[in-house]
């Protein structure tokens, strides 16, 4: 560390090399946006109030601790920062450096220096660091004076002393005399006062300097040890456990995604207009999913936030939640890389989950996928959580009962100043963490901290090896169930979903095979030979002999009804007066087609069919749908009385219109002649005293005026304006061309003449 | 990765996987507290509910042996959140208990004083509990013993019964293995049941059950009431009590619609004790003619709900319940449970049939295609006819007449629901017919001809579902039933299942059954359920066109 310090923050920057420059933009991103000028710029920016709260939000207790101790101390040197607060030396120098690399504490001429704004921002309680100590003052006695003078009060006044300081430093002197010498003092708080131990502040109120609160701590800012990071209580669970537990987990996320999508992308959710997704929707998918709702909701919300769910236009052209494209890349992936995929989706959204279901402030629902549910310190408090975590031994998992508020206490410790529901949002995040599989029994997995450290790629490895191997063949049994003893392909599960029904999912699947299901991939187009083979390949035992029964008899049922459209149907007892209609020559372009030896069906419709059939020389008759034969009396054709004959007013009416937008378009191209007029001398540009004497001139005069106006899209126009008024630099007056009153601001008015 | 036999489900269904070298472990060790929903013949299904949990509960089990099972087998990791539950539903059997307090008498005790609260304020419970003795104990009015645990377990909180069992008349009875053994698994069964005090043992139709009641009733040695179905079924009991125990003919007694007698031991059916007459049930007394030390609730899914009722006011004797299902179609296995009690053993029929004990069954469904005509009468006929009018086609009397042929010589029963229907079968196939109208003396003479091998053929309605030992039959047809019932198929199956004597080379008979079905009716349909059942139960099944059938080989 240099000694010879700096004038000022900028000073020192300018003089700091770029890495470590560098360092502090990182360290504090919002310093770079939009990215000062100069080094000046950035120390201002950098002591602006709002920056100074993200910047110490991010600071440990220990940290702030140590800036405590640089605000209560003022002008100082390393040695002594060391010397005032309570903890481990080596600590508190890691701490300063790091104070002094977001540029929070400068290196000044005459020792470290805080950032001014600094001892504002830095308020709250011993959680945030405070140690409520006053900065010392100017010139302040030493220590051993202090505590002579201590030693001297009376045991009220030393009880008082105290109360101050744990008060915060601060009380009101009530009706003490503030100019006694100690001999004077006649009550506790002049004897403090008379000795300098208590100091009258211009507004009257006594405050308690820094370096008497230091001798009442013993030299320190605080009482107790500041750099003790909290531990979090464990039980021990082997490291094996741990993993199988948690790889269970993230099978059955990954698992639940696909199912959840896959449904979604036959029967998409519809959106709310706010954008969530409905209240019964997301039970559905809890009914669906075998999940609580608050693990629905995060598997939604993370879905959402790896871009595996997208709101589209569903069938009507309603908004509605479906799978993107990438959902079908995804698919595509191993079962671990899956995994990855939404873990890392989860690990950088801001979005809440656990709140969907409860109530907002103002006592509305939160619904799932909303664009509001989004919290500032996400993503930080899961990593934060994550890392206390990490920094368990393998085969130790969090205490039950105890871990939670252990791990709790070591992320405020880390990051004490926000947000206020820190508990809370560790809480959920160890909830959603075990539902995602990256906690298994409550403690984190061998891959989870392998991905945590970075090593992506090793960590979808080892996760690959504790899942179970995908496989090909499936169990048919003579109950008409099939079971895959573990995970399906993606491609062999869509065609085996597609020929039976899923009774049962998780690490298994159980189909079920029923008329409905074969006849429904009978529907898809298969065909009974093509289900067979299929059944035959997937099998890895006989195919069972009611199934292959089934299949046959499902065929065989198939499309023995068929249906169609058809506009017109001719029906004849005899058939060959049809065959010959069928077989004429003109009949060709009716379309005819015989579906019955008695029927013949045509696309034609049946007012065309009737005069051609007629010069054919056949005699049809038509018949009603109820069967009866319909006389077919050619329809007399009138035409409708059109509707503005009937209503002469309305027609007044409309003329009346037009008329007076004929008088508009007049009177606006009068206004507009005479812009033109005036234009063919024009104006001079006035100053605004010289336009508002010559419209003033006008009111006077009543006369009419054509002034040059700049209006709020910035466009310069004449208008031809009887001045009315003229107030609070607005001129009010009737515009020719709106045929109205308006209103002009005066110094928007660039030229002012008189109209012809 | 875990190589074991076991999946375990989210939806809490476990699949075991048979043909795996350590299944045979596995199913052992997962039986007390899984529920075996069905056996086809590669992977078995089992499901964990509240009452089998509980069940396992109350035989000793503990969550952590349930949770170190289902890990120690799991081939995938076990759902977390399932293991949670497991052990949370396991906890709350036995929060509460029924005791006998010296000075207060019956009285709900717990150790978990938030539970009795939360039970306390319950309305269900409202009217059957008394005064407060203290923290953790209220006094519960005797009379509603049975009552209030049927409505703990509505709650939630199935309480165990400690409060124990009144000893009853003394009476000698005394089982005479002369020329016959217990099997190992009656006496398991008998065993077990007797430890648990009461409660109910489940073995497959032709399994011996008769024999673990007269067991029982050998370990109570007291009078004892024994509740049967139907008349042939009470006399089928006495007379293998006769023969099978130290009792005489004048100990038991019958009670029934055309005897009422009472003796140490006595026999009534339900039938009996719910008729109800001017608004009450005059029989009811019987349930305290005596100091009955044990009652024996024969074909315990049959049991009527006013026998329930009944029961609950019996819950200071001894119970037992022998049946082959704890399926009801009625859903009321909670009662069966609460009233009666726990289960106390389960074989499955595969196990015992293994063993030899049952007879093996081949069942083949025979399709018939509905006449033309029939057809048209069929699709226009009104829903309710429906049934009726597919399942007496004529086409299944040819059917059948085609299988007795094929089966000359073996003893045959046709089974059937319609009695015009049976009496043209009858007709058709010359044998003789019983129906609900045939006197039970002819009954007996008709069974004992069959049994005796007198006659070959015997055309049955619904009376012979329960309780009729025919061992002789081999080959059963069944041409119509109750819509399709499961329980009913069981129970016709049982008709076959009952193992003959070995043939001259030791050999065992395989028996054959059928069921003639129409095709594209709902007859079919409800033949679906019965295929799926017996599938599920593992049983080879086909299913071949009425037309096929002379070309089959069916006589291996």
């Amino acid at each position: 560390m240099s000694t010879s310090g700096h004038r000022s923050l900028a000073d020192q920057l300018r003089a700091w090399p770029d890495e470590r420059l560098a360092g502090l933009l990182s360290l504090r991103p919002d310093l770079v946006s939009p990215a000062p000028h100069d080094s000046g710029q950035l120390a201002s920016r950098a002591a602006t109030r709002s920056s100074l709260q993200r910047a110490l939000d991010q600071l440990s207790r220990l940290e702030l601790y140590v800036l405590d101790a640089l605000v209560v101390a003022g002008h100082t040197d390393p040695d002594e920062v060391v010397g005032l607060v309570r903890a481990a030396p080596e600590a508190v120098r890691t701490a300063l450096g790091r104070l002094l690399d977001a540029a929070l504490v400068w290196e000044g001429t005459s020792g470290l220096r805080v950032l001014t704004g600094v001892s504002e921002v830095h308020v709250g309680g011993p959680e945030a660091g405070v140690s409520g100590l006053r900065p010392r003052s100017t010139d302040p006695l030493p220590a051993a004076e202090v505590e002579r003078r201590v030693a001297e009060v009376s045991e009220q006044a030393r009880t008082m002393l105290h109360a101050v300081l744990d008060a915060g430093g601060e009380a009101t002197s009530g009706s003490s005399r503030h100019t006694v010498s100690p001999a004077d003092a006649r009550t506790p708080a002049e004897e403090l006062l008379s000795r300098r131990l208590l100091v009258r502040r211009t507004d009257g109120v006594v405050v308690l300097p820094g370096e008497v609160g230091l001798v009442l701590r013993g030299g320190r800012t605080t009482t107790e040890p500041v750099d003790e990071v909290p531990v979090v209580p464990t039980s021990s669970r082997g490291a094996d456990m741990v993993a199988r537990a948690a790889s269970g987990a993230a099978f059955e996320a990954v698992r639940r995604v696909e199912l959840l999508l896959e449904t979604w992308g036959t029967h998409p959710p519809s959106a709310l207009r706010s954008g969530g997704l409905g209240v019964r929707d997301l039970k559905a998918a809890t009914t669906l999913l075998g999940l609580d709702e608050a693990g629905t909701a995060l598997l939604v919300e993370t879905a959402a936030a790896a871009g595996l769910l997208a709101q589209g236009l569903g069938r009507e052209s309603e908004p509605a939640w479906e799978p993107t494209d990438d959902y079908d890349r995804w698919l595509g992936l191993g079962l671990a890389a899956r995994w990855r995929v939404l873990v890392r989706a989860w690990l950088t959204s801001p979005r809440m989950p656990a709140l969907v279901g409860r109530k907002d402030p103002a006592g509305k629902t939160w619904n799932a996928l909303v664009p509001e549910l989004v919290g500032a310190h996400q993503v930080e408090t899961r990593r934060l959580t994550l890392d206390a975590l990490a920094s368990l031994d393998p085969d130790a998992v969090p205490a039950s009962g105890t871990g939670l508020p252990g791990v709790v206490a070591r992320v405020s410790w880390l990051r004490p100043r926000r947000p206020r529901n820190r508990a809370e949002q560790v809480a959920w995040a160890v909830e959603e963490a075990a539902v995602l599989g990256m906690t298994g029994l409550g403690g984190l997995p061998d891959y989870a901290r392998t991905l945590l450290a970075g090593d992506e790629d090793a960590a979808v490895a080892a996760l690959d090896a504790l899942l179970p191997d995908p496989v090909e063949q499936v169990l048919l049994q003579a109950d008409l169930t099939a079971v895959a003893p573990g995970p399906l392909t993606s491609a062999l599960a869509r065609r085996l979903a597609s020929v039976a029904d899923v009774e049962s999912r998780g690490g298994a699947t159980v189909y079920r095979f029923t008329p409905t299901s074969v006849r429904r991939s009978l529907d898809l187009g298969w065909t009974a030979a093509e289900l067979h083979d299929f059944l035959g390949t997937v099998s890895a035992t006989p195919v069972p002999q009611p199934l292959s029964y089934l299949v046959d008899d499902t065929a065989r049922t198939f499309g023995s009804v068929r249906v169609g459209a058809a506009e017109a149907f001719l029906r004849s007892d005899d058939e060959t007066a049809l065959a010959e209609l069928l077989h004429h020559p003109r009949a060709q372009t009716l379309g005819l087609r015989r579906i019955a030896p008695t029927v013949l069906v045509t696309a034609t419709p049946i007012d065309v069919l009737l005069p051609r059939l007629r010069e054919l020389g056949a005699a049809p008759v038509v018949e009603g749908p109820d069967g009866e034969v319909r006389v077919a009396a050619p329809d007399q054709l009138r035409a409708r009385v059109p509707r503005e004959r009937r209503a002469g007013a309305a027609a007044a009416s409309r003329a009346a219109r037009a008329e007076a937008s004929v008088a508009h378009v007049v009177s606006a191209v009068r206004s507009g002649d005479r812009a033109a007029a005036s234009r063919a001398e024009p104006g001079a540009p006035v100053s605004p005293a010289d336009a508002l004497s010559a419209l003033r001139e006008a009111i006077e005069a009543r006369r009419t005026v054509v002034i040059g106006y700049v209006d709020q899209q910035g466009r310069r126009g004449d208008r031809v304006v009887d001045p009315l008024r003229l107030d609070g630099g607005v001129l009010t007056g009737f515009d020719h061309r709106a045929d109205d009153e308006m209103r002009f601001a005066v110094h928007r008015v660039h030229s002012v003449r008189l109209a012809d | 990765m875990n190589d074991g036999p076991l999946i375990v489900q989210s939806d809490k269904t476990l699949l075991l996987e048979i043909d795996h070298e350590q299944a045979a472990d596995c199913r052992r060790a997962i039986a007390p507290f899984a529920e075996l929903e069905r056996s086809p013949e590669h992977v078995h299904t089992y499901r964990l509910t509240p009452l089998g949990l509980w069940n396992a509960r109350a035989a000793g089990h503990d969550a952590e042996q349930v949770v170190d099972t289902l890990l120690e087998y799991s081939r995938y990791p076990v759902p977390h959140s399932l293991l949670v539950d497991v052990a949370e539903t396991m906890a709350r059997y036995g929060r509460l208990r029924l005791e006998k307090h010296p000075v207060h008498g019956l009285v709900l005790a717990s150790t978990d004083r938030p539970v009795l609260e939360e039970v306390l304020r319950a309305k269900k419970v409202a009217g059957m509990l008394g005064a407060r003795i203290d923290d953790d104990s209220v006094a519960v009015h005797p009379s509603e013993r049975g009552n209030l645990k049927q409505a703990l377990l509505k709650l939630g909180w199935p309480a165990e019964d400690y409060a124990g069992y009144v000893d009853g008349e003394a009476h000698a009875i005394d089982l005479l293995e002369d020329e016959w053994q217990l099997r190992s698994y009656q006496r398991e069964a008998a065993d077990s049941f007797w430890h648990g005090g009461s409660g109910v043992v489940v073995l497959p139709c032709g399994a011996g059950k008769t024999l673990v009641g007269a067991a029982s009733m050998a370990h109570a040695k007291a009078t004892t009431l024994i509740l049967v179905t139907n008349t042939v079924s009470a006399r089928q009991w006495k007379d293998e009590l006769v023969r099978r125990t130290s009792l005489t003919e004048d100990e038991i007694g019958e009670y029934s619609g055309a005897v009422k007698e009472v003796r140490p031991v006595t026999i009534a059916t339900y039938q009996v004790l719910t008729m109800k007459r001017k608004g009450v049930y005059p029989h009811l007394e019987l349930l305290d003619a005596r100091d009955w030390g044990l009652i024996v609730y024969d074909e315990v899914h049959l049991l009527p709900a006013p026998i329930f009722r009944m029961t609950a006011n019996l819950q200071a004797r001894r119970r037992i319940g022998l049946t082959a299902t704890l399926v009801r179609e009625d859903g009321r296995e909670g009662d069966v449970f609460s009233l009666i009690g726990p289960k106390r053993y389960d074989a499955p029929w595969k196990d015992i049939e293994s063993q030899g004990w049952i007879a093996p069954a081949d069942c083949t469904e025979v399709r018939v295609t509905l006449p033309e005509d029939e057809r048209l009468v069929y699709a226009t006929s009104e829903p309710e006819e429906r049934y009726r009018l597919a399942s007496c086609t004529h086409r299944k009397v040819d059917v059948v007449r085609d299988l007795v042929r094929k089966h000359a010589g073996r003893p045959m029963l046709v089974i059937g629901q319609y009695i015009e229907q049976l009496d043209e079968l009858a007709a058709a196939i010359d044998a003789p017919v019983i129906k609900g109208e045939t006197t039970v003396k002819e009954r007996q003479r008709l069974f004992g001809a069959f049994r005796s091998g007198e006659i070959d053929r015997l055309v049955v309605s619904k009376v012979a579902n329960f309780s009729i030992d025919l061992p002789s039959a081999e080959v059963a047809v069944q041409v119509s039933g109750s819509f399709g019932s499961r329980q009913e198929e069981a129970q016709r199956l049982g008709r076959l299942l009952r193992p003959g004597d070995p043939g001259p080379h030791g050999e065992r008979k395989v028996a054959k059954f059928y069921t003639v079905v129409s095709r594209d009716t709902v007859d079919a349909d409800f033949a679906q359920n019965r295929q799926r059942f017996l599938a599920e139960q593992g049983y080879a099944y086909r299913i071949v066109d009425a037309e096929d059938l002379g070309s089959e080989d069916l006589t291996s």
